[in-house]
């Protein structure tokens, strides 16, 4: 069976089930390009689905598929603080195991990375403006 | 020394029986140590608390149309502008450490052909220009002109604290404080020198930005 190659079929098979049949496939693929058969190992507070799969080599094994509601504009700010460790190889505990963790009520809740967004991080000077800016001479 | 004296006295107090005698009685010691083990716990509750709607976000932005000529105008906006962010070729205008980490994201592990990012030597076949690196007097003209024969629709990433305001060399009598002094910056890249990480974000963060422009709209609109 593996001789000829047979099973990579069928895990290929088995992946396109876990999917949710041939267009959930398709769509996944247009999202993230990639199309990978892993075990879910948790989902955080957004929605973003966590997964791994150690056939794969280090550094490829864990992944995170983003939550529907960010469609094709996700990206790596969206993962909270307490996934990162586990997703960047900090720590190999999910952040469910760990309890070295701490917990405060001051923690703030985790924002995606709002540039471009009105509520964008705006610095202004207080201060005079110690050039002037060059006016084009007219003709 | 008075430290010194003080840390094993520290030491005893997390001791509770030792506490308790202290303290002369068995009731319950107000004390409470912080509990920090390495150890991993059994799974908690599975925090899916604020569960997201299972609600696909489209891919376009331009979602309020009211005509039909202002949805083809939108639609057709959207195929300029995956045609733009899709191909996005910088200019190189590495001048210092910062151009090692941009030589990086174009290596394999970083691999930025993947999105459509090549970099190209000649300005006039460029959108984009990444200037990596401190941004010294002697240099700035050459920036501005370099700037100034790119084809219209140009972008700019300002790489590293020298190019976003000086940075190390803020005071220096050679150097310009900021690259945005001299040309528009559409992408702040922060750190000194940034990750090879770090410029790939700011180049997605610039994809996302193109994917906004709505050239043929407001045309519509005047």
């Amino acid at each position: 069976m593996s001789y000829f190659g047979l099973d990579r079929f069928f895990t290929f098979l088995k992946t396109i089930k876990n999917y949710g049949g041939l267009k959930a496939s398709l769509y996944k693929i247009y999202r993230m390009d990639s199309l990978r058969p892993g075990t879910l190992v948790g989902t955080d507070k957004f929605g973003n689905k966590y997964y791994e799969n150690n056939a794969y080599f280090y550094g490829r094994n864990r992944w995170v598929e983003y939550a529907p509601q960010y469609g094709t504009d996700y990206d790596g700010s969206q993962v909270p603080a307490e996934w990162f460790g586990w997703l960047h190889y900090k720590t190999d505990y999910l952040p469910s195991q760990d309890a070295a963790r701490p917990k405060y009520k001051w923690m703030m809740e985790h924002t995606q990375n709002l540039s471009g967004t009105p509520g964008q991080f705006m610095p202004y000077s207080t201060t005079q403006p110690k050039v002037q800016a060059w006016v084009p001479p007219k003709k | 020394m008075l430290r010194s004296t003080a840390v094993p006295v520290k030491e005893a107090l997390n001791n509770p029986v030792l506490l308790r005698t202290l303290v002369g009685s068995f009731s319950s010691v107000p004390f409470k140590k912080r509990d920090h083990s390495t150890t991993p716990v059994q799974d908690q509750a599975n925090q899916t608390s604020l569960q997201a709607t299972e609600k696909y976000k489209p891919y376009s932005p331009f979602q309020n149309t009211s005509n039909l000529a202002e949805f083809a105008l939108a639609r057709l906006d959207d195929l300029l502008n995956w045609g733009r962010k899709g191909s996005l070729w910088p200019l190189t205008f590495g001048l210092a450490c910062c151009a090692v980490e941009m030589m990086h994201i174009a290596a394999p592990r970083y691999d930025m052909d993947r999105y459509g990012v090549v970099f190209r030597a000649s300005p006039r076949q460029s959108d984009c220009i990444i200037v990596a690196g401190t941004l010294t007097n002697k240099m700035a003209p050459a920036l501005r002109k370099v700037y100034d024969q790119m084809p219209e629709p140009r972008w700019v990433i300002s790489m590293g604290s020298c190019a976003n305001g000086g940075g190390y060399y803020h005071y220096s009598y050679s150097v310009v404080r900021g690259c945005d002094r001299i040309v528009p910056v559409d992408i702040y890249v922060p750190g000194c020198p940034p990750t090879a990480e770090a410029l790939m974000y700011g180049v997605l963060q610039l994809q996302k930005k193109i994917k906004r422009y709505n050239t043929l709209q407001m045309w519509y609109r005047k």
